[in-house]
C-alpha cells in the first residue's frame, strides 16, 4: 500500500494514531505536505461522507474518521505555510447563532471542510454576529457557516445576513446554514446562500459557492 | 369508558393527549404561564412553577388539565436534572419576563455577558454546570471534562449517579403516586430515572458536583466505538442496579401507574439513525431486553421509548427490545412519514407524540395550519387505537398561544371515533 492508501484507510477507520505515524512516515519519505490533501485526506474524507449518506457510517465512525483526519493536518498544516503554492481552498468563519450552545454538528462539518482544505474558522458557540463580522474581515473570509439546533436560535441566523449587509460585506461571502430545524425554504427566506443538511452536503455547498480559484 | 386512566389503559387505543407528563412531553414554563392567562386561569403575574429547571418546563396543573383535556399526569423522583429537588420554592423571572416559581436550590450566578450559570446540588462554591445564554430558554451542560488516562478508567466513575434509590425518595413516590391515583382519573406515567443507557443529556451529570469518568458529549459518543467495552461494562452495572431499584418501587406503588418511562437515549438525527442498528444491537438492546423483560413479567406497567429523530431503521429493534410506546415520533425528521409508520408498525406498538410539529407547525405556522396538521395526524395515527396525542417533544418558548389552543381545540374536536 502506498503511503497515500495508508493514510485514507486510517482516515476511513478512525484510527488516529495510525493517520498520525503514517503521516510523519510519508513526510520523511520526501512527499510535500500539500501532497496529502488532494491524494488521501480529501478523498478519504469524501469517502466518509458518501458512506454517511449511505447510512454506513453514522455520528460516531463521523467523529472518529474527522478525528484521524485532524491527526494528519494538525502536523501538515504549520507546513504548508513554507509552501507557496499553496492556497486553502477558501477560508470559513463557522459557529453556532448566539444562544445556540449544541455544537457537535458544527464541529463534524468544521472538520469536514478543514479536511476538504479550507482554512476554518472556528468561532465556538453562542456567537454574536458582530464576532462573525470582525472574523471575516480578520481573516478575509469568503464563507460564514452557521448552525442553529433550536428553534428558539434559529431565527438569530438572519441578523448575521442583515449584520453582512449593513457593512457591506454580503457580496464577499458566502452564508451557509444548518442545524435540525434549518430547510431549504428558511435559507431561502433569510438570505441565506444555501443550506446544509448533513456535513458532507456543507462540504458540497462550499464547492459549489465558493470554488477555490 | 368514561374516565382519562380508563381511555389510557385500555390498552393505550384511543387517542389521549398527553400534556406535561414527562420531561419530554411538556410545555417550557414561558408559554405554560401565556396559556394560563390566555385561558382565564391566573391573574396576571401568578407566577407558574418550573418542575423540570434544565429545560425549563412549567407545572401543568389541574385546571390547565381540565381546561385541554389531559388524560395523563407524571410522576417521578423528587430529584431534578441539576441535582436538587423540587421543593422551597422561591421568586424568579425568565429572560422573556415571566414570573416563575424555582426550587430552592435553584442558585444561579450571571456572567458579565449576562448568561445565566447554574449550580450542581445548588451549590456555588462548586464549577457551574450548567448555562443559559442571555435571552434563552433553557439550560445546557457546561462540560466537566476530567483528563482521561485510558489505563485509569474505572467504570464506577460513570455510575456515580446511579444508585439504589434512597428509602425517603421511595416514600415520597409512594406517597404521589397514590395521591395521582385516588385524587384523579387520569393515567399515570412515570419516570423513575437510571434506566437511560447513554442518555446523552445525562452523559454531563449536570446534578453531580465534580463528575469524573467520560463526560464530555462527543467524546462520549466517540467512545461507543474506541471504548465499547468500557462503556458495555457501564450499562451492565447501570442496569443491575436500574433492575433493583425497579423492583423495590414495584413493592411500594404496584400497578397503579400505567407507564413508565424506560429511556430517553437519541438514537435518531434530523436526517438518520444516529448509529448504526448493529451499534444499536450490541449496546444497548440487551440491556432494555432486560429490563422490558422484567416490566411485562412482573408488573402491568407498559414501556416508554423516547428517542428523537429519524429512527425507522431502529423500530423493528426498539418493539423486539420490548417497548410498548414509541415517543415523540419525529414526523419532520427523514423517513418518518405518519402513514408509513402507522402501516408498518401500528399493530405493534404505540405512537404517543407525532400529534404537531414543534419545528415548524406549532411555533411559525398559522394557527389554520396547525389545525389541519393535527387533524391529518390523528386520521394518520389514531385508526385501530394505539395513539396517545401529544406534541413532538415539549412545546418549545416563543409558541404562539393561539397555536398550542388550536392544537388542544382540534384534538377535542376531531379526535373522536369512529375518526373521520
Amino acid at each position: 500500500m502506498s503511503i497515500f492508501e495508508e493514510l485514507q484507510q486510517a482516515i476511513i477507520d478512525g484510527k488516529a494514531p495510525v493517520a498520525k505515524e503514517v503521516t510523519d512516515r510519508g513526510l520523511k519519505e520526501g512527499v510535500r505536505p500539500s501532497e496529502f490533501f488532494p491524494n488521501a485526506i480529501i478523498p478519504a474524507m469524501d469517502e466518509v461522507g458518501r458512506r454517511m449518506r449511505d447510512c454506513e457510517f453514522f455520528i460516531p465512525e463521523v467523529l472518529i474518521a474527522a478525528r484521524a483526519a485532524r491527526a494528519s493536518t494538525d502536523i501538515l498544516r504549520p507546513l504548508l505555510q513554507g509552501e507557496e503554492s499553496v492556497k486553502p481552498a477558501g477560508t470559513v468563519v463557522i459557529g453556532t447563532v448566539k444562544g445556540d450552545l449544541h455544537d457537535i454538528g458544527k464541529n463534524i462539518v468544521g472538520m469536514m471542510l478543514e479536511a476538504a482544505g479550507y482554512r476554518i474558522i472556528d468561532l465556538g458557540v453562542d456567537v454574536p454576529p458582530e464576532k462573525i463580522l470582525d472574523a471575516v474581515k480578520q481573516h478575509d473570509a469568503n464563507i460564514v457557516a452557521v448552525s442553529a439546533l433550536l428553534t428558539t436560535t434559529m431565527v438569530n441566523m438572519k441578523a448575521i445576513i442583515e449584520a453582512l449587509v449593513a457593512a457591506g460585506l454580503r457580496d464577499k461571502v458566502k452564508v451557509l446554514v444548518g442545524g435540525a430545524p434549518v430547510t431549504d425554504a428558511w435559507a431561502l427566506s433569510i438570505g441565506a446562500d444555501g443550506y446544509g443538511k448533513d456535513a458532507p452536503a456543507a462540504v458540497e455547498l462550499a464547492r459549489k459557492l465558493a470554488p477555490s480559484a | 369508558m368514561t374516565t382519562s386512566r380508563e381511555r389510557v389503559t385500555a390498552a393505550l387505543e384511543h387517542r389521549e393527549p398527553d400534556l406535561g407528563a414527562s420531561p419530554v412531553t411538556g410545555m417550557q414554563v414561558d408559554t405554560v404561564y401565556g396559556l394560563r392567562q390566555r385561558l382565564g386561569l391566573d391573574a396576571p403575574g401568578t407566577p407558574v412553577k418550573v418542575t423540570e429547571p434544565f429545560q425549563m418546563l412549567g407545572e401543568i396543573k389541574p385546571d390547565l388539565m381540565q381546561a385541554l383535556g389531559v388524560d395523563v399526569i407524571g410522576v417521578g423522583r423528587p430529584g431534578t436534572m441539576f441535582g436538587f429537588r423540587n421543593e422551597g420554592w422561591k421568586s424568579w423571572t425568565t429572560f422573556g419576563g415571566t414570573p416563575v416559581l424555582v426550587p430552592e436550590g435553584f442558585n444561579t450566578a450571571a456572567e458579565p455577558n449576562g448568561d445565566i450559570l447554574m449550580y450542581p446540588e445548588g451549590d456555588k462554591s462548586v464549577p457551574p454546570s450548567g448555562r443559559m445564554p442571555k435571552g434563552g430558554f433553557y439550560f445546557d451542560s457546561i462540560i466537566r471534562q476530567p483528563p482521561i488516562d485510558d489505563r485509569r478508567l474505572n467504570v464506577e466513575e460513570n455510575l456515580e449517579e446511579f444508585g439504589p434509590i434512597p428509602e425517603d425518595d421511595l416514600q415520597d413516590l409512594s406517597r404521589e403516586v397514590e395521591r395521582r391515583y385516588t385524587e384523579t382519573d387520569k393515567a399515570i406515567l412515570a419516570n423513575f430515572g437510571g434506566t437511560g443507557f447513554g442518555d446523552i443529556a445525562l452523559v454531563p451529570a449536570p446534578g453531580l458536583k465534580h463528575p469524573k469518568g467520560i463526560r464530555d458529549v462527543e467524546e462520549w459518543y466517540v467512545s461507543t466505538i474506541t471504548r465499547r467495552d468500557y462503556i458495555f461494562k457501564i450499562f451492565e452495572r447501570q442496569c443491575e442496579i436500574g433492575l433493583r431499584n425497579l423492583e423495590r418501587i414495584y413493592q411500594a406503588v404496584g400497578n397503579k401507574i400505567a407507564v413508565v418511562f424506560v429511556t430517553g437515549t437519541d438514537f435518531g438525527a434530523q436526517n438518520g439513525p444516529f448509529i448504526s442498528a448493529r451499534a444499536y444491537r450490541d449496546l444497548y438492546k440487551p440491556f432494555h431486553l432486560q429490563i422490558n423483560n422484567w416490566m411485562h413479567k412482573n408488573t402491568a406497567w407498559k414501556s416508554f421509548i423516547h428517542s428523537c429523530g429519524s429512527i425507522k431503521a431502529l423500530i423493528p429493534d426498539f418493539i423486539e427490545a420490548g417497548f410498548d410506546i414509541l415517543n415523540p415520533v419525529q414526523c419532520s425528521a427523514a423517513d418518518m412519514d405518519p402513514y408509513k409508520l402507522k402501516q408498518e408498525f401500528g399493530d405493534r406498538v404505540t405512537f404517543w407524540g407525532g400529534g404537531v410539529d414543534t419545528q415548524r407547525t406549532l411555533p411559525f405556522g398559522t394557527s389554520e395550519g396547525v389545525r389541519k396538521e393535527v387533524s391529518e395526524r390523528l386520521r394518520a395515527f389514531g385508526p385501530g387505537g394505539g395513539f396517545v396525542f401529544n406534541t413532538i417533544h415539549n412545546v418549545q418558548a416563543r409558541v404562539p398561544i393561539g397555536n398550542v389552543l388550536a392544537m388542544y381545540e382540534t384534538v377535542r374536536e376531531a379526535g373522536r371515533y369512529p375518526l373521520c
